[in-house]
């Protein structure tokens, strides 16, 4: 590969203001419309097998009545040291030059290895084929594969859309710019609470974002380097 | 009992050889059409400068009937209503184009068999489009189509081609380019 196109490439972030989050879940059904994510059922999601690329925790803090109910949105971090890649043995995960932690689905033989080495539990382990109650399976994304029974799939921060995005701006003949891309969860959010960009460009939003005080990233104290970034909630 | 093992055996090497000789194996995929579309009529024949009022070489371009492959991710088969565009009025008494003619009249298609295409399970997305603009021909992919009456698949498109050329064009082979 050579050095300097990739030296251009750029590096997908996402901010989360947690602050903004009313926990309404309407990035998680945007989810499941955009990526052909399957619903699990009751049964399989009573044994932990839920499949929800993005999901929204909830704490409830204090004693009754002086609740405060906080909500977190967690996907896959996009980690620049991701827990999750050495440990395949077949290089189905791998990162990407643009700092996305990629899942090649014909790759996967099904270890499991990558979930169970995932600190943040947002890798999903097909055990079943997925099925699609007529008619549902006629609002399936074309853009994205359906994935088949024994593979791991998780979030990609919408790659069909980062390849979009990134189309549109070569026809354009500029670099990717705020607003080229936006996953289905950012762009679902109604109060906005979440952005996505080029970290790598000083001027773009998740770049500014990602300099305030509030910063931090879930369990940074792992070393993952999180490509998520949460602007913590005020008190 | 163990000559007849000896004889099957045989028999069974005879059968597997014939198969390979006769080239039913190894010989290109080409479909059978509804319409015997000639593509080799439509792009590369010559004018003959005697006949040209009865015999004309049309001299298409490829983009010119499958005109979305530099906008969109197909190419696109053309709709019979392009087709008639012309043969409304040329070449009607040709058995081939009065059956055209008869589906257009039903406004229907053809259903044309397809001769290249990606199995879903592979999961490829490929896209015509930045092929195109990046000044592809089309024949690198689609073999001399120009030159076939009816089409072959000349070009094996496995991965493993796929890759060659990204690496030869040195653009990305990143997997998440195609595999998404």
């Amino acid at each position: 590969m050579q050095e300097t196109p990739e030296a251009k490439k750029p590096q997908w972030a996402m901010v989360i203001d947690l602050d903004r989050c009313t926990g309404c879940e309407a990035c998680v059904v945007a989810c499941h419309a955009e990526n052909n994510v399957r619903i699990a059922g009751e049964e399989e999601a009573a044994r932990g097998r839920s499949v929800n690329w993005i999901r929204v925790e909830r704490y409830l803090e204090g004693e009754y009545p002086d609740v405060k109910v906080r909500f977190m949105p967690v996907m896959c971090q996009h980690c620049e040291e991701a827990p999750c890649e050495p440990v395949c043995p077949v290089y189905a995960t791998y990162h990407s030059d643009e700092g996305l932690n990629a899942q090649v689905y014909n790759r996967c033989v099904g270890t499991r290895y990558c979930a169970n080495n995932c600190p943040y539990t947002v890798r999903f382990f097909n055990f079943f084929p997925a099925q699609w109650p007529e008619p549902l399976w006629k609002a399936l994304n074309p853009e994205v594969s359906v994935r088949s029974r024994g593979v791991m799939e998780k979030c990609t921060f919408c790659i069909q859309r980062i390849r979009k995005g990134e189309e549109k701006a070569k026809d354009e003949g500029r670099d990717v710019r705020d607003g080229d891309v936006n996953p289905a969860c950012v762009q679902s959010c109604p109060t906005r609470a979440m952005s996505f960009g080029n970290i790598a460009d000083p001027a773009s939003e998740v770049s500014r974002l990602s300099k305030s005080g509030r910063a931090s990233r879930l369990m940074e104290e792992l070393g993952t380097k999180p490509k998520v970034i949460y602007l913590n909630r005020g008190e | 009992m163990r000559s007849w093992k000896v004889i099957s055996v045989l028999i069974a090497v005879a059968i597997v050889s014939v198969i390979f000789l006769s080239g039913v194996i190894g010989k290109p995929y080409e479909p059978v059409q509804p319409i015997a579309f000639d593509h080799w009529l439509h792009t590369s024949k010559q004018p003959d400068p005697n006949q040209s009022d009865t015999d004309p070489a049309p001299q298409l371009k490829c983009e010119d009937c499958h005109e979305h492959a530099d906008k969109s991710r197909y190419a696109t088969i053309p709709n019979v209503s392009k087709c008639m565009q012309c043969h409304e009025t040329m070449k009607t008494d040709r058995p081939e184009v009065q059956k055209l003619a008869a589906i257009a009249a039903r406004s229907e298609q053809p259903a044309w068999a397809r001769v290249y295409w990606i199995d879903k399970s592979a999961d490829v997305f490929f896209t015509h489009k930045p092929h195109i603009r990046a000044g592809v021909d089309c024949a690198v992919c689609h073999g001399p189509v120009d030159q076939m009456h009816r089409v072959r698949r000349e070009v094996d498109h496995s991965m493993g081609w796929c890759i060659e050329c990204h690496r030869q064009k040195k653009v990305s082979v990143d997997c998440s380019i195609c595999h998404r």
